[in-house]
C-alpha cells in the first residue's frame, strides 16, 4: 500500500482533462504530494450511490502542472498512446496478458469461494453458539449452580475454535490448501482491468505533452499547496478552491480561496458575499494573488503572494 | 412535490440525511466503507442494491492536524480503507458475464456470411432488451459505438438499442457507465488488435481505455458523462435530448406554448382597455372615478408591466452550453425505451471552466423557452403560493460541473404578476416574508 510507483507518473490527457487511473499512483500522490484530485468514477463495490466514488481521479490543470513542475509526473496523450499501442501490440504480449488476467481471475474466484465458505462456517458457528446459549439458559433455569461451570467450559471451546479460524483467515493462502472442501476451481472470473499498462508498454517518449496551461490563479494555488494545504475545486462553496489543513479525508477545510489579480478592482459585494458565505460554513474567505513588485530580486522569482482572510463580523 | 423531487436530485441517495449539508459535499471517510464492503463480500456478489441497506453516516473529522500518533493512525487507516475500496477489481461472474464489443466506426451489421454467435445467444433466455420486433429495421443511433452480444439484466431496460440481430447497441456514455460499474466486459474488436477473425477479441478493454475511447466521442464531454453517471447512480433514467447536438433545436416547447395563452392574452387586452380608459399620467394614480372595492384600486395601481411566461413568444435560438442535453426520468416513472414518456426533468450541462459566468437573461430565457410549458398543478400547488412561485411555469435544471464536482441548480420561470395577492386577502403560504427559496430563480 505504501508503495512508490515508478516516477514520473503518467497523467492521462483525454480530450481536455487530466486523469490518474492507477490506484497506487492516486494513493501515492495523496500521501506524498498532497494532491487529492476528484474521484469521478463509479465504485464497483457499491455502484448505486454518490457518496463514495471510484477511479478515475480527475486532476485540475493546476494539480497536473504542479506535479509536472515537481518532476513527479508527465502528461501523456492517452488517445495517441492507445491508438498506437493497441495496433502495435505483439501477439505473444497479448496472449501473455490474457493468461495473466485469467490467472488473476482464477485467484479471485478462489478467494471468493473461500470467503463464502468462511461466512458459512461463521454462520454455523453462530448458530451453535446460540444453541449453546439457549442450553445454558435452560440449564440455568433447571439447576442453578452445578451446570454453569460446564457450559462455561463449552463456551471457551467455541471461543478457541473461533480463534483458530481467525488465525486461518490471517494466514490467507495457506488455509485454502488445508480446506479440501467443495471449492470447485472451474471458471475464472472475468476481469476488467483499471489501467491499460500492461498490456501497453510504458514508453511514452513520443506521446508526451507539455505542462498544462493554467488559470491566473495558479501562483496562489501553488503557494498554498507549498504551505501544506490540500486544495480541491471549490465552486460548490462559491469559490475557486477549498484549502484543507490536512487530508480532506480527516479534516474540514479552513478556507474558501478566491484568486484576484494584483491590480484588479474587487467588487465590495464580492467581499461581503464571500465573507458571509465563508463564515456561514465556519471557514475563512481568503482572497489572494501574486504581488508584482519591480524591485523583487530575480532569485526569488518575479512574484510573491499576498493573501487576506476575511471573516464576517457583522453585528 | 417539487420539494421532494428537488431534494432527491440535490441530496445524495440517502433518505436519512437530516443535516442540511449533503453527504457528498465533502470527502467522506472511506473507513466507513469497511463494514459495508466486508458485508458485501461475505454475502457474495449479490446484485441486490446495497445502497438502501445502510449508507454510512457522516464521519467525524478533526479541526486541524496535530503531531499525535493517534491522528496519524486514523489517517493512515482512512487512506488504507480508501485504497482498498478503490483497488477492488471489477469482476465478472462467469455465468453472468455480459460481453460487449467496441465498434470504433459506429453501428455496423454483423459479419455478413455467418453469424453463429448472435443466433446461439438468441436461443438462450429471452432478454428484456429485445423489445422491438426483429427485422423491422430499427435505426440504430449513429453515435452508438459498442454492441452487447448477450444482453441480460435490468440495465438494458433503460439502456441501449436492439438491432435486428439481437445485439444491443450502446451509446458511448452508456457503455462507459456499465463498464465503470463493473457490469459490462467490453472487448477490443479483432480488427483493432490485429487478431485473426471477426468480432470480439479476447482482450478486455480497461477502464482507462474506455475513457480514452468514449470521452470526447460525438459530443460526450466528461462533464456530460459525470452528470449522466451521477444521476444513473441515483437511479434516474437518463437519455439524450435533441439539444445534445449543436445543430438541432428542441421545438416541443414553442409548439405547446401556443395553445391557450391566446385566450389569456385576449382577456388581458380586454382588462387593459377597460381599466386604462382614463390616463394616470395626470391626476391620481388610481385614476378618477368611483371605486367600489379595494381590489379595483389595486388593479389600477398595477402600473408596472410584468412578465407573463404563458404568453407565446417567437422561438429563440438557444446557445450552447445553455441547452437541454438530457431528459431525466424519476426511478418511479415507467420508462419504455421505444416510447419514452415526457421527461420529469430537463438538464443542461455546463462546464464551469469554459463558462465561468452565470447565463445572461436572454440565454436563460431561450433555454427556458425551449422547455414545454409546465404550469403548477395539483391541490398543493393551488393552495400554497410559494410552492407555485418556486415551481414556475417552465423549469430546467442546470448541472454545473467544476472539475468533476457537480452542482445542480433548478431554474423556474416564476410569474409574480399572476399572483394577485390582494384577491386572496393576504398571504397563505407556508412562511411569511418575501424571499424566494435560493434555488428558485424568479425573473
Amino acid at each position: 500500500m505504501n508503495t512508490t510507483p515508478t516516477l514520473p507518473i503518467p497523467i492521462s490527457y483525454i480530450s481536455g482533462n487530466y486523469y490518474i487511473f492507477s490506484v497506487d499512483a492516486a494513493t501515492y500522490l495523496r500521501r506524498e504530494h498532497h494532491i487529492c484530485g476528484v474521484l469521478i468514477g463509479t465504485l464497483p463495490l457499491i455502484p448505486q450511490q454518490n457518496v463514495f466514488l471510484g477511479m478515475p481521479l480527475e486532476l485540475m490543470p493546476e494539480e497536473a502542472r504542479l506535479l509536472v513542475e515537481k518532476g513527479v509526473a508527465c502528461i501523456v496523450d492517452e488517445k495517441k498512446a492507445h491508438n498506437d499501442g493497441i495496433k502495435s501490440l505483439l501477439e505473444e504480449d497479448r496472449k501473455r496478458y490474457i493468461q495473466d488476467l485469467e490467472s488473476q481471475g482464477l485467484h479471485a474466484r478462489r478467494l471468493q469461494l473461500q470467503r463464502q465458505e468462511q461466512s458459512r462456517e461463521e454462520a454455523l458457528r453462530k448458530k451453535e453458539e446460540k444453541k449453546a446459549a439457549k442450553m445454558k439458559k435452560s440449564a440455568e433455569k433447571q439447576q442453578q449452580s452445578p451446570a454453569a461451570g460446564d457450559v462455561a467450559e463449552e463456551n471457551s471451546i467455541v471461543d478457541f475454535f473461533a480463534h483458530n479460524q481467525q488465525k486461518e483467515q490471517g494466514s490467507g493462502s495457506g488455509s485454502s490448501s488445508s480446506r479440501p472442501s467443495s471449492i470447485m476451481v472451474d471458471e475464472p472470473y472475468g476481469i476488467t482491468p483499471t489501467t491499460s499498462y500492461p498490456p501497453l508498454s510504458e514508453a511514452f517518449s513520443d506521446k508526451l505533452l507539455p505542462a498544462p496551461d493554467v488559470r491566473s490563479s495558479y501562483p496562489l494555488f501553488a503557494h498554498l499547496h507549498s504551505k501544506g494545504y490540500f486544495m480541491s475545486p471549490g465552486l460548490r462553496f462559491g469559490c475557486q478552491y477549498m484549502a484543507y489543513p490536512g487530508d480532506p479525508l480527516r479534516f474540514h477545510s479552513h478556507f474558501l480561496v478566491s484568486s484576484v489579480e494584483w491590480d484588479e478592482e474587487i467588487d465590495l459585494m464580492d467581499i461581503v458575499a464571500g465573507g458571509r458565505l465563508g463564515t456561514g460554513v465556519k471557514k475563512g474567505f481568503l482572497l489572494g494573488g501574486a504581488e508584482r513588485k519591480a524591485e523583487v530580486s530575480e532569485a526569488e522569482g518575479n512574484e510573491s503572494i499576498r493573501m487576506f482572510s476575511i471573516e464576517w463580523a457583522g453585528m | 412535490m417539487a420539494d421532494a423531487d428537488e431534494a432527491a436530485i440535490h441530496s445524495s441517495s440517502t433518505p436519512s440525511t437530516q443535516e442540511d449539508t449533503d453527504l457528498d459535499d465533502e470527502t467522506q471517510d472511506f473507513r466507513i466503507l469497511n463494514n459495508l464492503t466486508f458485508a458485501r463480500i461475505l454475502t457474495g456478489t449479490s446484485l441486490s442494491d446495497p445502497s438502501n441497506a445502510s449508507l454510512p453516516r457522516r464521519g467525524e473529522k478533526d479541526f486541524e492536524p496535530n503531531p499525535t500518533l493517534h491522528q496519524a493512525d486514523i489517517l493512515s487507516a482512512s487512506r488504507n480503507a480508501m485504497h482498498n475500496a478503490l483497488a477492488h477489481p471489477r469482476l465478472h461472474f462467469p455465468k453472468a458475464r455480459i460481453i460487449a464489443v467496441y465498434s470504433p466506426d459506429g453501428p455496423t451489421p454483423p459479419p455478413a456470411p455467418k453469424n453463429p454467435e448472435p443466433s446461439s445467444q438468441e436461443t438462450g433466455s429471452e432478454t428484456p432488451a429485445r423489445g422491438p420486433k426483429k427485422g423491422t429495421g430499427i435505426v440504430i443511433h449513429p453515435d452508438a459505438c459498442a454492441y452487447v452480444i448477450n444482453p441480460k439484466g435490468q440495465h438494458f431496460k433503460s439502456l441501449g438499442q436492439a438491432d435486428s440481430w439481437g445485439r444491443v447497441w450502446l451509446l458511448p456514455e452508456e457503455a462507459l457507465y456499465l463498464l465503470e460499474r463493473g457490469t459490462l466486459d467490453i472487448r477490443w474488436p479483432c480488427s483493432m488488435t490485429g487478431e485473426d477473425g471477426e468480432g470480439p477479441s479476447e482482450l478486455p478493454m480497461s477502464l482507462q481505455a474506455a475513457y480514452t475511447c468514449f470521452i470526447g466521442r460525438d459530443g460526450l464531454t466528461v462533464e456530460r458523462f459525470s452528470v449522466f453517471s451521477g444521476l444513473r447512480r441515483l437511479g434516474y433514467v437518463v437519455s439524450r435530448a435533441p439539444g445534445w447536438y449543436d445543430s438541432e433545436e428542441e421545438v416541443t416547447g414553442a409548439v405547446q406554448a401556443r395553445q391557450w395563452p391566446s385566450i389569456n392574452g385576449l382577456f388581458g387586452k380586454f382588462w387593459d382597455w377597460f381599466y386604462s380608459s382614463n390616463s394616470t399620467a395626470t391626476g391620481p394614480v388610481a385614476g378618477l372615478g368611483i371605486h367600489r372595492s379595494y381590489n379595483d384600486i389595486f388593479r389600477k395601481l398595477a402600473i408596472i408591466p410584468w412578465y407573463d411566461p404563458v404568453t407565446p413568444k417567437p422561438p429563440q435560438r438557444t446557445t450552447p452550453p445553455f441547452r437541454v442535453v438530457y431528459h431525466i426520468y424519476k426511478p418511479s416513472t415507467t420508462f419504455k425505451k421505444t416510447a419514452p414518456p415526457p421527461p420529469d426533468f430537463r438538464v443542461a450541462v455546463i462546464n464551469a471552466q469554459t463558462q465561468p459566468t452565470i447565463p445572461t437573461l436572454s440565454q436563460l430565457g431561450a433555454l427556458l423557452e425551449s422547455t414545454p410549458l409546465d404550469p403548477p398543478r395539483g391541490e398543493k400547488m393551488s393552495r400554497l403560493l410559494y410552492m407555485r412561485l418556486r415551481h414556475g411555469y417552465r423549469n430546467v435544471v442546470l448541472a454545473i460541473v467544476d472539475h468533476g464536482v457537480v452542482s445542480y441548480l433548478r431554474m423556474g420561470d416564476a410569474a409574480f404578476g399572476k399572483e394577485r395577492i390582494y384577491d386572496k386577502g393576504g398571504l397563505n403560504g407556508p412562511k411569511k416574508g418575501g424571499h424566494l427559496h435560493p434555488k428558485g430563480n424568479g425573473r
